[in-house]
């Protein structure tokens, strides 16, 4: 116990508050208890979102507090101790009762807890330390390859609880990361490259676009030439082998599922009312709102899950476009001071960390605001600081201590 | 870490950063398109949404009789219909089948497929029009229908002992050929009932009220939240009430004496144009279905061969008879072309180019004048009086009396009947088709010549008022067009005299229908009808001693002589009329 709180406290942290950092999450907490005020006005206070999403701030508070105090180099000590026991712990999720269709707790008792939710914080440090630890002459391919299937083992034990919103995220936060570790563009334009193909597909115009493109790339990029060829033809064979799949293989359920999953809309009875919900109510709030608990798809209950993944949608109902520009800016304040911090760290683990961070917050962000106005489909990502939903707040203001701390420790 | 240093970094920092910015000014400019340039379009998906357009349907305006007894009221009757979510797997389906006679395969198809709507909170109408008693059954057993559902609103009803079914007509529900058709102003929805006969046809705008339209908030599970106060509401306006000229006690006799008869009974007051009583018989139950008519019923009625649709006061045609004599003694007189005391010698039949008429009296009347024409109902007089007259003349004046065209009644379907003429006869039978025989049949009222009992009231309506009568109608209290003829004083008093000698006198055809609360004055007819049984026609009227007047016609199918079964029929309304009228 002492040797732990040796390693990982630090006796000589600097403790101060970074409002570059902190004043734009204090702002979207506030939206956030304002809008669940607005949708509580039916349940008792108690038991209402509002109440608990205020106890649960008051726990983060503490959190935020108590990641002061740690010591940033411990997690790269033991990043892969920590990769170990996330793997262990996702694992463990398939031996718990099912609850809600789905196995993502390990539950004691009256506690349950989801690892993949902390996990997505471990996942930042195992690829801060897997990314910083290269040289500067590494074979990129291979780094590319590692360090995507670092991500893709938790991801995919993840998407097979099922969580799939979570297993994106473990996915989605390796670009940005291994762009800033400095790998060459080229290579993640190779690892997209295939999903592109398939898509293109669907449209021999776009497909003979699209291959043109590789071809042009490829020589901008001036690979090897046999790494050049291989992604041509993998990419060629991608696009001719997708409509044999999709018209031998797949059954109609099954394409049925995978069109609906990328256009919700396409079924306005099942997968696309929430969405079709969600815009009504945004679009009815115009650029003021109707008003804190005045918004009708809200109260009406017309708008579904409001308080967690479709809280975006009480906000543009009720309190307009406005919000969301608010809501918008906020982030883009967030994120470019991340990023200028990023790039101030001497500590590569550091600063690759930050890279994480942001992006874990900008995608869910991202995912979540484009759910509720039928960009993306709907995949359970809540919107960070604003959705209702205790642990994931826990995260959030986890990592936003971690960052503090960064910024304070370790320019 | 990879080749980084410090300027790589700041490159990387700016693609990381515009990569973001770029996508959450996307964003933004998704949210500006649904808030701001479709805001109206969502906005109204938004009401839509959650504001429920309530429907309240007016009740028709009631309709009364002249004294103020209603005749056709209004009564709740209830929508049935089931809200899918609440329908569980212990919905007792072959239950609900035997209480409602909706199938249940059907419902529950309907039921499941409309569950996985997202309407699947609104309730589902299965039926209109269900009684208090289904209601009842349902309700007793409503936990075996979870789900069900009840709406209320008006249908007709009538309370009153007198049926008037022909008069009253009968409500059906909008179909599309309708909606097409109507009148804006009525603003039909489907699923509205309107009048498809009788007076609720006629009277339809008037009977029809305004239904009332209220916005209310309902939430996703149908729970209402009050008022949606910016929209527009409409009140509910019930319908005018209409008052009839009809008096349903009146009425009523007038029923009782026609059942198991076939026939019509019209009462009116001449003074005014007023009908007091309007019988077709048979008729058919307006009680025996609530709301618009089945139908089934209805093609059942259209189908019977009693013809129980058939309203025979406006639609019936019938050869007028003897009535029709009265017409052609006043020609003569008023243009004086026989002397008062002109006679003819009746010894029962006429011969007439190679054809023989006979007098209904095959002994014969002797020598009869004027008068006694009318009293004795000889055709022999008549046969020879024609001869006078001529066709055109006689054509001219039969349809001054309104013969051979609509009486202008408020009911709907009234026809003409037939006043036979040259051209017609020209027309029908080619002009060597036909002899001048076929004019000594038309002079009795019969062969060619066709009237409903509208019509023949009529002659008994100028006689009483000596040619100052009015158009019939149904409601009160219209200034209904007059009806003139203007013959001399004394063709008036011979057409009185003689009537009130039909009934009068011992010898008189019509003396069954004397009353002794009053003058009656009339005339019989007995139709020779070549499918069986004679019609029996009686038109006169009763002078009260207060100076009341009441004309009727009876016409009963296959009654046999006027001068027993319509004469007796119109003696009983007498009677009643003086005793509603002391």
């Amino acid at each position: 116990m002492n040797w732990i709180l040796t390693k990982l406290v630090s006796r000589h942290s600097i403790i101060k508050i970074n409002y570059r950092i902190v004043s734009p999450i204090i702002l979207l907490c506030l939206l956030s208890l304002f809008l669940l005020n607005s949708t509580s006005a039916e349940s008792a206070f108690i038991a209402s979102t509002f109440s608990r999403q205020l106890l649960w701030l008051a726990m983060g508070v503490f959190v935020f507090i108590g990641a002061q105090l740690l010591r940033i180099q411990f997690f790269n000590e033991y990043a892969y101790h920590f990769y170990a026991i996330l793997i262990i712990a996702i694992l463990g999720t398939y031996f718990m009762p099912i609850k809600g269709g789905a196995q993502r707790w390990l539950i004691f008792g009256v506690l349950s807890i989801q690892p993949s939710e902390i996990g997505k914080v471990l996942m930042v440090f195992v690829l801060a330390k897997f990314l910083s630890d290269q040289r500067e002459n590494s074979n990129h391919l291979r780094i590319l390859i590692l360090t995507i299937l670092l991500a893709l083992i938790p991801a995919l034990m993840i998407f097979n609880q099922p969580d799939l919103g979570t297993a994106i995220i473990y996915l989605a936060i390796t670009y940005p990361m291994l762009y800033w570790a400095g790998i060459r563009p080229y290579y993640l334009f190779i690892v997209v490259a295939p999903v592109i193909s398939v898509l293109a597909a669907f449209n021999i115009i776009a497909f003979y676009l699209w291959m043109l493109l590789i071809i042009l790339l490829s020589i901008y990029s001036q690979p090897k030439v046999l790494e050049g060829v291989i992604l041509f033809v993998i990419n060629v064979g991608c696009g001719l082998l997708t409509p044999y799949i999709w018209n031998n293989i797949l059954y109609e359920h099954q394409r049925n599922r995978i069109l609906t999953f990328l256009d919700p809309l396409r079924d306005s009875q099942g997968a696309g009312y929430q969405i079709i919900q969600s815009m009504t109510a945004i679009g009815s709030g115009g650029f003021w709102g109707t008003g804190l608990g005045q918004g009708t798809q809200t109260h009406l209950r017309y708008l579904p899950v409001r308080d967690t993944d479709f809280i975006i949608s009480v906000s543009g109902e009720e309190l307009g476009l406005f919000s969301i520009l608010f809501i918008l800016f906020s982030y883009t304040f967030f994120i470019y001071w991340m990023l200028v911090y990023a790039e101030k760290i001497r500590n590569n683990f550091s600063s690759l960390v930050m890279i994480g961070f942001v992006s874990i917050l900008f995608v869910h962000l991202l995912v979540n605001m484009g759910m509720t106005v039928g960009l993306f489909p709907v995949t359970g990502l809540p919107a960070p600081f604003i959705s209702y939903g205790g642990s994931f707040l826990l995260t959030c203001l986890l990592m936003i201590g971690l960052i503090n701390n960064i910024t304070n420790n370790e320019i | 870490m990879l080749a980084g240093t410090g300027l790589k970094f700041g490159q990387r920092r700016r693609v990381l950063f515009s990569i973001s910015f770029v996508l959450l000014l996307g964003l933004a400019f998704r949210f500006y398109s649904i808030q701001i340039i479709n805001y109206d379009s969502y906005s109204n998906k938004s009401a839509k949404n959650s504001v429920r357009k309530i429907i309240k349907t007016a009740p028709r305006g009631i309709i009364y009789d002249r004294n103020l007894v209603p005749i056709v009221d209004n009564r709740p009757t209830y929508g049935l219909s089931l809200v899918p979510y609440d329908v569980t797997k212990e919905f007792n389906y072959p239950l609900f089948e035997k209480i409602t006679d909706l199938p249940k395969l059907e419902i529950k198809s309907k039921i499941e497929s409309a569950k996985k709507r997202f309407s699947r909170f609104k309730p589902f109408p299965l039926k209109r029009h269900v009684d208090f008693e289904e209601r009842s059954r349902i309700e007793e057993n409503k936990l075996e229908f979870p789900g069900v559902n009840f709406s209320e609103f008006p249908a007709r009803t009538y309370p009153n002992e007198a049926r008037l079914t022909h008069v009253l007509g009968y409500l059906r529900t909008v179909t599309d050929e309708v909606l097409k058709k109507a009148d804006p102003e009525l603003n039909y929805q489907y699923g509205d009932v309107f009048g498809f006969n009788g007076l609720e046809r006629i009277y339809e705008k008037h009977l029809r009220g305004q239904d009332g339209v209220e916005f209310r908030l309902v939430d996703i599970y149908g729970i209402d939240h009050g008022k949606y106060s910016t929209a527009r509401e409409y009140e509910i306006e019930m319908g005018e009430p209409l008052i009839l000229s009809i008096d349903s006690r009146l009425q009523m006799k007038a029923e009782y004496l026609l059942v198991d008869k076939k026939g019509s009974v019209i009462c009116m007051n001449p003074e005014n144009g007023e009908v007091l009583a309007f019988v077709s018989s048979p008729d058919y139950d307006l009680n025996s279905f609530i709301g618009p008519i089945p139908n089934k019923l209805w093609d059942q009625w259209n189908q019977n061969s009693e013809k129980p649709l058939m309203n025979r006061g406006i639609q019936g045609t019938y050869p007028p008879g003897s009535i029709i004599k009265l017409i052609s003694a006043a020609y003569a007189l008023d243009n004086n072309i026989i002397e008062e005391n002109w006679s003819v010698l009746c010894n029962g039949a006429y011969s007439y180019g190679d054809r023989t008429f006979h007098c209904w009296n095959i002994a014969g009347h002797g020598h009869v004048d004027i008068t006694q024409s009318i009293k004795y109902s000889c055709n022999i007089f008549y046969y020879k009086l024609i001869q006078i007259i001529g066709f055109e003349n006689w054509a001219q004046i039969v349809s001054q009396f309104g013969f051979g065209k609509k009486t202008g009644i408020d009911i709907p379907g009234e026809k003409r009947g037939i006043v036979p003429t040259r051209k017609y006869m020209n027309d029908k039978y080619t002009s060597r088709g036909w002899g001048k025989g076929s004019l000594l049949n038309f002079v009795i009222g019969q062969g060619d010549m066709l009237a409903t009992p509208q019509q023949v009231i009529q002659i008994m309506n100028l006689i009483s008022t000596a040619g100052n009568s009015y158009e019939p109608h149904v409601k009160k209290g219209i200034d209904s067009k007059p009806l003139n003829i203007s013959l001399k004083k004394s063709t008036w008093k011979f057409l009185k005299d003689a009537t009130l000698a039909v009934v009068n006198d011992n010898d008189g055809t019509g003396k069954n229908a004397n009353s002794i609360f009053g003058k009656v004055a009339g005339k019989t007819s007995t139709v020779q009808n070549p499918h069986g049984e004679d019609h029996s026609w009686f038109s006169g009227y009763i002078t009260l001693p207060n100076n009341k007047i009441m004309s009727l016609a009876v016409i009963v199918e296959n009654g046999g002589k006027g001068s027993e079964t319509g004469a007796s029929t119109a003696r009983e309304l007498f009677n009643e009329f003086a005793k509603l009228n002391k």
